[in-house]
């Protein structure tokens, strides 16, 4: 039995490797007698390295490291993320409408919970910044492409199997059960200790996936500062960089210092579960997790907020018709912010007991990272103040962002606080906070983007109709759902549980028809995202939301009207001229965003 | 972009090698920690001979053989640590130092027979 599978397995892996080398021959061969580009001397030249003329249909997708069909996968991807994450917590919604264990089993509800959190922040939320980031990020630069493109698709394909080896423990695999560890995987439950099921190999699985998805965060990341540092336009200099690069630069400096303690944390986790060894299960190796894990973590929650910070900074300005106020100062705070997040870790654990003195300095940082936070909302109100707003979906979305941020902001103040974090400990008070960020935030402000730029990416638009809809039920899904999580947390309900006491139930109901908002909202967006791309209005105007009128116009958008125009004459040379005669800008200014 | 607006869409860029890294690294990490032979040779072979052919593609290495010995160096290397330190991770060991063997087999075969024959046509 032993040897068979041994055997099954070889023969398995020999046909595999075999296939994928037959199929890479091919390829080269094909490559071979495609006419290099630029002269097709064979040499150093640096159209040489990547063929010009590409095949079609799924091995387009597969080879490709061209930064914008790379941002699409990342884009496509953290979508099914967001819906397999959405789908699992509305069953988890749903079992939640009544105290007792009814529709899911208790250990099962331990799963989704665990799967939710770890499918929101690692397959969807890092992974839809990333799309935009690589698809603007270029173009807003001025570069060709990102400074390392094959590192740029290895960081990409290396997130599906992150997703399988994370989601393995729900699929039909014999002895293998998801992880119940919940997304802070703290030890020693998540070092299989006890008497309980953690010793399973789905949670190691789920360790490897996010293992994965770290490395691929830190490629990224590395390509991002490259890229920034060394391929912008000559006309691109550090004081008219534009908003969203700086953050995408400031949260990849936070990626490249968080994600890899994370790897680190978790192979020695690993190793403590699957070769003996004992780093977590020591005197205070369970304290040592903790720090560790969120060493990593409140930076984490930073890296997920500041490019959508980014993106509202961006939109927000170019439908208040005025440039943003304050400029610098938003850097200034993103930068702040940056450096700040990683002096705040042990708010996370002021009641694990450690000692005094450090709760209070941590307290003390904790405090003073709402400055810059407070900073930037502010700066975006007054860039509204006395503007010519135009509510369209993207400004509703960036709107609904700055209202969502405030409240999650200041129920994190006030957790920061050591006396009132005492009391409001894994409450559901922390849920409603940190939802009131992901979701209420980070969320609106990728769906600001999905929206803003969906003429470049679809050359369609979509229903303005259904776009308000997909807002107004997700700022009210929103705001009930996490705003009764806040009551609940008042009332002393723990986070984490499948069953409640009787005296919690209509509170919970009311989350749960939020939640069930929330999801018809996310229902219209699907639809709406899809026709549109399929059937929508094509986009002939290469200003489609007249940021020239205003003089906003930023570089995507000029590159994308000369696409259009150079679609249409097929030749380079009207070009600069009718740029001119639009009335937008050709260059991105000082100062402009 | 600049030179060639609109061009971005014909796919001026494209190689077969990134989803083969990526593919490798998790198929030889989950052979590596659960033990599993094949799956950790093979993993490592599809690591380690993509990361060569991407370096050829890209022009970072002149030639493909000298980069299969580099990496089969480092396999054999971490494999001899595994098997015989007392880390003691037998299999785990061989299984590396097996992946290391075969990378340089291969390579020295591909160097002989295969590249020869291209620079030939
Ligand atoms: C104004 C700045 C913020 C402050 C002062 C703050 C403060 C806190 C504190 C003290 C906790 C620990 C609560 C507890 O477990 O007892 C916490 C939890 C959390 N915060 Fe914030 N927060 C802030 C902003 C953010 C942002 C921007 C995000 C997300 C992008 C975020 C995400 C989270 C998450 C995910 C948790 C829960 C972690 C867990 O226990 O699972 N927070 N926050
Ligand atoms: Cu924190």
């Amino acid at each position: 039995m032993e040897v068979n599978g041994q055997l099954a397995l070889t023969v398995l892996m020999g046909v595999f490797l075999i296939t994928v080398a037959a199929w890479l021959a091919r390829i080269e061969d094909w490559r071979s007698y495609t006419p290099l580009a630029g002269g097709g001397a064979v040499g150093g030249t640096k159209e040489q390295y990547v063929s010009e003329e590409k095949p079609s249909g799924l091995i387009r997708w597969l080879t490709t490291v061209d930064h914008k069909d790379i941002g699409m996968l990342y884009g496509v991807y953290s979508l099914i993320a967001f819906a397999v994450g959405g789908l699992m917590v509305v069953a988890m919604r749903i079992e939640l409408a009544d105290p007792s264990m009814t529709l899911l089993s208790n250990t099962f509800y331990n799963s989704l919970l665990t799967s939710h959190g770890i499918t929101m922040l690692f397959l969807f939320g890092t992974p839809i910044i990333a799309a935009f980031s690589n698809y603007f990020i270029p173009l807003l630069i001025g570069a060709d492409d990102m400074a390392f493109p094959r590192i740029n698709a290895i960081a990409f394909w290396l997130l599906p199997p992150g997703a399988l080896l994370i989601w393995a423990g729900f699929f039909p695999i014999p002895d293998i059960i998801p992880a119940q560890t919940a997304w802070t995987m703290y030890t020693p439950l998540s070092a299989g200790v006890g008497s309980g099921n953690q010793m399973n190999a789905g949670v190691d699985l789920m360790l490897l996936g996010l293992h994965l998805t770290g490395v691929s965060a830190t490629m990224g990341a590395i390509n991002f500062i490259a890229t920034i540092f060394t391929e912008r336009n000559e006309k691109v200099t550090w004081a008219n960089l534009d908003i969203f690069s700086w953050t995408i630069l400031t949260q990849s400096g936070l990626i490249l210092f968080a994600f890899p303690l994370l790897g680190s944390a978790i192979l020695m986790l690993l190793l403590d579960r699957n070769f003996g060894t004992a780093f977590f299960s020591v005197d205070g190796g369970a304290i040592l997790w903790q720090h560790l894990f969120w060493f990593f973590g409140h930076p984490e929650v930073y890296i997920l907020v500041l490019p959508p910070m980014g993106i509202v900074s961006l939109v927000l300005p170019r439908f208040a018709g005025r440039r943003l106020f304050g400029f610098k100062f938003v850097v200034y705070s993103t930068l702040a912010i940056g450096v700040l997040s990683f002096g705040v870790w042990a708010h996370h654990m002021f009641a694990t007991g450690i000692d005094p003195r450090l709760r209070a300095s941590f307290m003390a940082v904790s405090l003073a990272i709402a400055i810059p936070s407070a900073v930037k909302t502010f700066n975006w109100i007054t860039t509204m103040w006395n503007g010519n707003i135009r509510l369209t979906t993207p400004m509703l979305f960036c709107i609904g962002f700055v209202s969502n941020f405030i409240i999650g902001g200041v129920t994190g103040v006030f957790l920061a606080s050591i006396p009132i974090d005492l009391i409001l400990h894994d409450t559901y008070y922390v849920v409603g906070h940190f939802h009131y960020i992901v979701m209420g935030a980070i969320a609106f402000a990728g769906f600001a983007g999905l929206y803003y730029w969906f003429p470049i990416y679809t050359g369609r638009m979509y229903q303005t109709t259904l776009g308000k809809w997909h807002f107004w039920l997700s700022m009210i899904g929103t705001n009930l759902t996490f705003f009764v999580m806040v009551l609940l947390g008042y009332g002393g309900m723990p986070r984490r549980y499948a069953t409640y006491l009787p005296q919690f139930a209509t509170m919970h109901q009311l989350a749960t028809v939020g939640a069930l908002i929330l999801l018809v909202g996310q229902m219209i967006f699907v639809w709406n995202f899809v026709q549109s791309w399929l059937e929508g209005p094509k986009v002939e105007d290469g200003d489609p939301w007249d940021l020239g009128e205003d003089n906003l116009t930023t570089a995507e958008w000029t590159w994308f009207e000369r696409k259009l125009q150079t679609a249409v004459t097929d030749g380079g040379e009207e070009e600069e001229a009718e740029l001119a005669t639009d009335g937008g800008e050709t260059v991105t200014d000082a100062d402009d965003e | 972009m600049d030179e060639a607006p609109g061009l971005s869409d014909q796919y001026r860029t494209a190689s077969p090698w990134p989803v083969f890294v990526a593919l490798g690294i998790p198929i030889s990490e989950l052979g590596l920690l659960f033990g599993l032979f094949p799956l950790a040779v093979g993993g490592l072979l599809l690591f380690c001979g993509s990361i060569a052919g991407m370096l050829k593609e890209s022009g970072y290495v002149e030639s493909t053989i000298r980069s299969l010995v580099v990496l089969s160096a480092i396999l054999f290397a971490f494999g001899g640590a595994l098997a015989f330190t007392e880390i003691n991770l037998v299999t785990r060991g061989y299984a590396t130092i097996a992946a290391a063997a075969l990378l340089l087999v291969g390579g020295v075969a591909f160097e002989l027979f295969v590249w020869d024959n291209k620079q030939a046509i």
